[in-house]
């Protein structure tokens, strides 16, 4: 790894990431210290902080992340040319007889894992992202019951990681987290324990990563669908998989109104065209939509706990698992591949990949010899 | 009783310049005083506000220096002699009706009362108000010491019913500000009768109405007054001469700067060769008096402040009388020996005569003036500018700070004139980005509010105090309401015109007098006039954030958010305490708790310290008073509050 001199403050944070438009407003950094708040899905600076280092930018999935480093520590090696990132096993799952419940985006598998995780007492709190009407807010909870109230996408960018950081701060020591990829990205940066803490404990059971090809800007999408309709009336929002190509909003009265997905990529943020991550590589588990089985998730196992947990999740009916077929796999592979490429090129093409002999602002860092493998 | 009611003639009081000009007015037997509190002039009308009742006296502070200046005309219109007090920047408010009055002339004796601010040290600017009385034909008086600004006052009531017309009387800081012994004169018995005749002919300005028309008719009798004025300046005691009768310099000053004058020219004991022609009479200047002084010799600098208003007619005298009284050489502003901007002291005009008189001058040793500065600067502390402890505007501007950090589309707050203007430094938390005259925030807010044509998508915000408000925010707030601008107007309610010494204000149940009256409701007019209107706590931090976030997310019209609560000055408030506070030490982390002593690094209220040694914040008790606001701002909750019992 760069190491705990690579780290900074506020200031090259605000520089690097924020001034540069590359921040996705994942709350990594908010309500660490009273200088970060979230509003909205954006990211503010309330004052300036002088401190030189700190753990807004340690744990910033945006700054100087060195993949060799952080996959060494997660998967025992360096950072995978694989697209899906390092796993254990892909398949496919939804919610068992055990949680019978409507409202499920798919097949309700996030629900069902961190209802069962906690169940367990793997998990002593977990954090979720509610909704406030359109508006994704963090969720601390303790209870397993409330899991489902958060169930369903929110496809806007929320600071669900603040709830993290309040979590840790309350003293809880086997947080559960449902996390986008740059939000588990930031997780394992925290977990890696950046400014060498003597006292650092893993405080997390359990992370969920989200499939995940972009976030929307909250601010500018929610302008531009009021220009549409009443937003309060939305009660869930859907895009179905490929080739659909189209945002669904079901409003109150079970209308759908349709949004195609060209018009509503104009809000995605600068930062999510930089992400090299679609799969949440640095999570336990990750969960997404199958194409084709609008009642069934993907499920990638990634760690020995995760994959801990999905087997006793399976064996205690509380999630029904079945092989991946060939045709789904291969798509993700590609998908994900596609993400990783053009975001590689865009990032090399601004400098802001440095290999370990190079110095300067950078928001990846990786061996050469990695590199030329995930970028052939 | 108070000094300046003292009837025994010919006593002696210090007095402070406007505690003389208040003597005058009383001596001339006023009846009616009104003005707009603002530094240097509120001790005019505060002054005789306290008298009121043992000299019958109507007495008021107005919304504003416009309607001050119509309030005291209407009493002169009765009969009544009528005096109006502002500072400087009143002047331009009061200027519309001035225009005017000037034209329709006056009845009973009406001064009109000006203090200046050369080097705004308490404004905004060091706006000039001498040309407005060359600009709209009235006479000027400047007193130039402490017993002038009595006699003179007094005499320009005479003066005022002598020609009829509105009489102004210019003073500045160092006048209205210093003390001076004065010798006192009698104060009349009154009896009056407030009577307003309008039934004569509209060519009448005694028992005709009173108006501006016919304007040819009133232009030219406004002249003739003036006339009238210059032939009375000729012979005014208050022009005075000191010096020997040829001098080789003759120096021409008013006001402050006959004080600066004279001490120099003591300084270089330049007595014999330095004439010193005091004017107290100018404008119009008495253009025989000034070439009488002017023939004594070729060499004339001329002392006052600011902007060059002697001197540009001086020196139109000069050349119209140049065959007459030769060519003169003027050391003054136009060709660099006095500043235009700024105060003067004796030094600058010390170092200007000994420049002209070459009379070698060393103020002073310029080693020992770097040791006085060296010790001066290692033994006083620096002192920042800052709201008081407990201030409302300190948590106000904390929670706007955050809203428009937040809310993160680069909005930004128009401010205003008051303690609140300080919302620019690092107190306020720079918030404020606009700052003009009394009301400009509201209007500027409403200009700014209706850009978004043009793509302007910051959020638009303006703060305004309560006095400020009824000032001359509340025809911006109608102007943005009616053109349904998008802006959040907040109201800085501390109860009072606080800056300028709690002077009562319309929103407020006691008026300058002490009677009750009644008090017109903030909230209401704002939803009368057909804004959203909220009312928060501005102590309660997150509530008041949360709500202006709320305000800036709603892009419908006008918005108004009162913020409200007593200045930490106020006389309910002073010496009170709500908490008794204290800092947990085991709570308090200092440097290690990575909040980067947000307490006194970033939220700076002087009760609330840091203590190095120990390396964690501490009340300071002597000047803590207890509001209990920055025990919601510490991430760690070490600044514990108690309720005092």
């Amino acid at each position: 790894m760069g190491g705990k001199d690579k780290i900074r403050g506020q200031k090259e944070l605000q520089q690097t990431v924020l001034d540069a438009g590359l921040c996705t407003g994942c709350g990594a950094c908010i309500d660490l210290c009273p200088y970060f708040k979230s509003y909205k899905g954006r990211t503010a600076i309330l004052f300036p902080c002088t401190l030189t280092q700190g753990r807004c930018f340690a744990y910033c999935p945006k700054v100087e992340v060195d993949l060799d480093d952080l996959s060494q520590k997660f998967f025992g090696r360096r950072y995978t040319s694989d697209p899906l990132g390092s796993y254990r096993t892909i398949m496919i799952s939804r919610a068992g007889k055990k949680i019978e419940r409507a409202g499920f985006q798919a097949g309700g598998t996030v629900s069902a894992l961190i209802y069962f995780a906690m169940k367990r007492g793997y998990l002593d709190g977990a954090v979720l992202t509610d909704r406030d009407g359109l508006l994704p807010v963090p969720r601390f909870i303790t209870n397993p019951e409330d899991v489902f109230t958060c169930a369903s996408s929110k496809y806007t960018a929320a600071p669900t990681l603040s709830a993290l950081n309040q979590g840790i701060r309350d003293g809880f020591k086997h947080l559960g987290i449902v996390a986008t990829p740059c939000q588990a990205l930031a997780t394992a940066l925290m977990r890696s324990n950046p400014l060498g803490d003597e006292e650092f404990v893993d405080p997390t059971g359990l992370v969920v990563g989200l499939l995940c090809t972009w976030a929307l800007d909250f601010r500018s999408f929610e302008k531009f669908i009021s220009k549409r309709l009443d937003i309060t009336r939305i009660v869930k929002m859907d895009i179905p998989p490929p080739p659909a190509d189209k945002m669904e909003l079901y409003m109150g009265n079970g209308e759908i109104v349709e949004i195609p997905l060209d018009e509503v990529r104009q809000w995605v943020p600068k930062g999510c065209s930089y992400c090299i991550d679609m799969t949440a590589e640095f999570s336990d588990i990750s969960i997404g939509v199958l194409e084709g089985r609008p009642d069934m998730n993907t499920l990638i196992a990634r760690t020995e706990r995760g994959q801990r947990i999905v087997e006793e999740a399976r064996k205690e009916g509380y999630l029904i698992i079945s092989d991946i077929p060939k045709r789904n796999l291969d798509h993700l592979r590609w998908a994900a591949g596609n993400k990783k490429r053009r975001a590689f090129a865009k990032a090399r093409q601004q400098n802001m990949v440095n290999t370990l002999e190079e110095e300067g602002a950078s928001y990846l860092r990786l061996h050469a010899e990695t590199l030329e493998r995930v970028t052939a | 009783m108070s000094y300046v009611t003292d009837n025994r003639e010919g006593m002696q009081h210090l007095l402070m310049g406007n505690e003389a000009i208040a003597r005058g007015a009383l001596e001339a037997g006023v009846n009616v005083a009104s003005g707009y509190p603002g530094t240097p002039s509120s001790e005019i009308i505060e002054s005789l506000a306290k008298v009121a009742k043992e000299r019958n006296l109507y007495v008021e502070w107005s919304a504003n220096e416009k309607v001050a200046l119509e309030v005291a005309a209407a009493a002169s219109f009765s009969q009544l002699k009528s005096l109006c007090a502002m500072k400087q920047v009143g002047v331009n408010v009061a200027s519309d009706f001035l225009l005017h009055l000037g034209l329709s002339g006056t009845r009973g004796g009406m001064v009109l009362v000006t203090c200046d601010d050369p080097g705004a040290l308490s404004s905004s600017n060091e706006g000039p108000s001498r040309h407005y009385a060359q600009m709209f034909e009235i006479p000027l008086l400047e007193p130039g010491d402490f017993q002038e600004a009595k006699d003179m006052t007094k005499w320009a009531f005479e003066f005022s019913e002598e020609i009829k017309n509105v009489v102004m009387v210019r003073s500045v800081t160092r006048v209205s500000h210093a003390s001076g012994n004065v010798r006192l004169g009698a104060l009349p018995e009154m009896e009056v009768h407030a009577d307003f005749r309008y039934e004569a002919s509209a060519f009448n300005t005694d028992e005709g109405p009173a108006e501006s028309v016919p304007v040819n008719e009133k232009h030219r009798l406004q002249q003739e007054k003036l006339q009238k004025a210059i032939k009375l300046f000729e012979q005014s005691p208050f022009n005075t001469y000191h010096g020997p009768e040829k001098p080789e310099l003759l120096i021409i000053t008013s006001s402050a700067g006959n004080l600066y004058a004279r001490e120099a020219i003591s300084l270089l004991g330049a007595e014999d060769r330095v004439g010193l022609l005091k004017l107290g009479t100018t404008w119009p200047l008495p253009p025989m008096l000034l070439t009488r002084y002017l023939s004594k010799t070729d060499t004339i600098m001329i002392v006052e402040e600011v902007l060059p208003f002697l001197e540009n007619n001086i020196k139109i005298l000069a050349a119209e009388n140049a065959r007459e009284i030769g060519m003169k050489t003027f050391y003054s502003k136009h060709e660099g020996t006095i500043p235009t901007t700024g105060e003067l002291n004796p030094d600058i005009v010390v170092s200007a005569l000994s420049k002209i008189l070459k009379i070698d001058y060393g103020a002073m040793d310029s080693g020992y003036e770097k040791v006085l500065q060296m010790t001066t600067i290692a033994q006083v502390p620096e002192r920042a500018r800052t709201f008081c402890p407990g201030c409302p505007h300190r948590a106000s501007f904390w929670s706007i700070h955050n809203a428009l950090q937040m809310d993160n589309r680069r909005g930004f707050v128009c401010g205003d004139i008051g303690c609140y203007a300080m919302g620019r430094f690092s107190c306020g938390f720079n918030t404020t980005k606009t700052l003009h005259a009394m009301g400009s925030g509201a209007g500027l807010a409403s200009g700014f509010g209706k850009l978004a044509q043009f793509g302007m998508d910051q959020p638009v915000v303006t703060v305004c105090g309560d006095s400020t408000f009824f000032h001359a925010a509340v025809p911006a707030l109608v102007n943005a309401v009616h053109h349904n601008a998008n802006i959040t107007l907040i109201i800085l309610d501390n109860s009072g015109t606080a800056m300028t010494g709690f002077q009562s204000h319309p929103g407020l149940s006691v008026n300058a007098m002490g009677d009750e009256v009644p008090e017109v409701d903030i909230a209401k007019v704002c939803q009368g006039i057909g804004a959203k209107v909220e009312i928060r706590d501005p102590f309660d931090l997150e509530e008041t954030r949360a709500t202006l976030n709320q305000l800036m997310d709603d892009s419908q019209g006008v918005k108004v958010l009162i913020l409200r609560r007593e200045c930490a000055l106020s006389p309910e408030r002073r010496y009170t305490k709500q908490y008794e506070m204290h800092v947990n030490e085991s709570l308090c982390l200092g440097e290690d708790c990575g909040c980067n002593r947000l307490c006194t690094r970033i939220f700076q209220c002087p009760g609330l310290i840091w203590d190095k040694e120990n390396n964690k914040a501490r009340i300071d008790e002597a000047l803590c008073v207890g509001c209990g606001v920055c025990s919601s701002i510490c991430p760690a909750g070490a600044i514990e509050r108690k309720e005092v019992a």
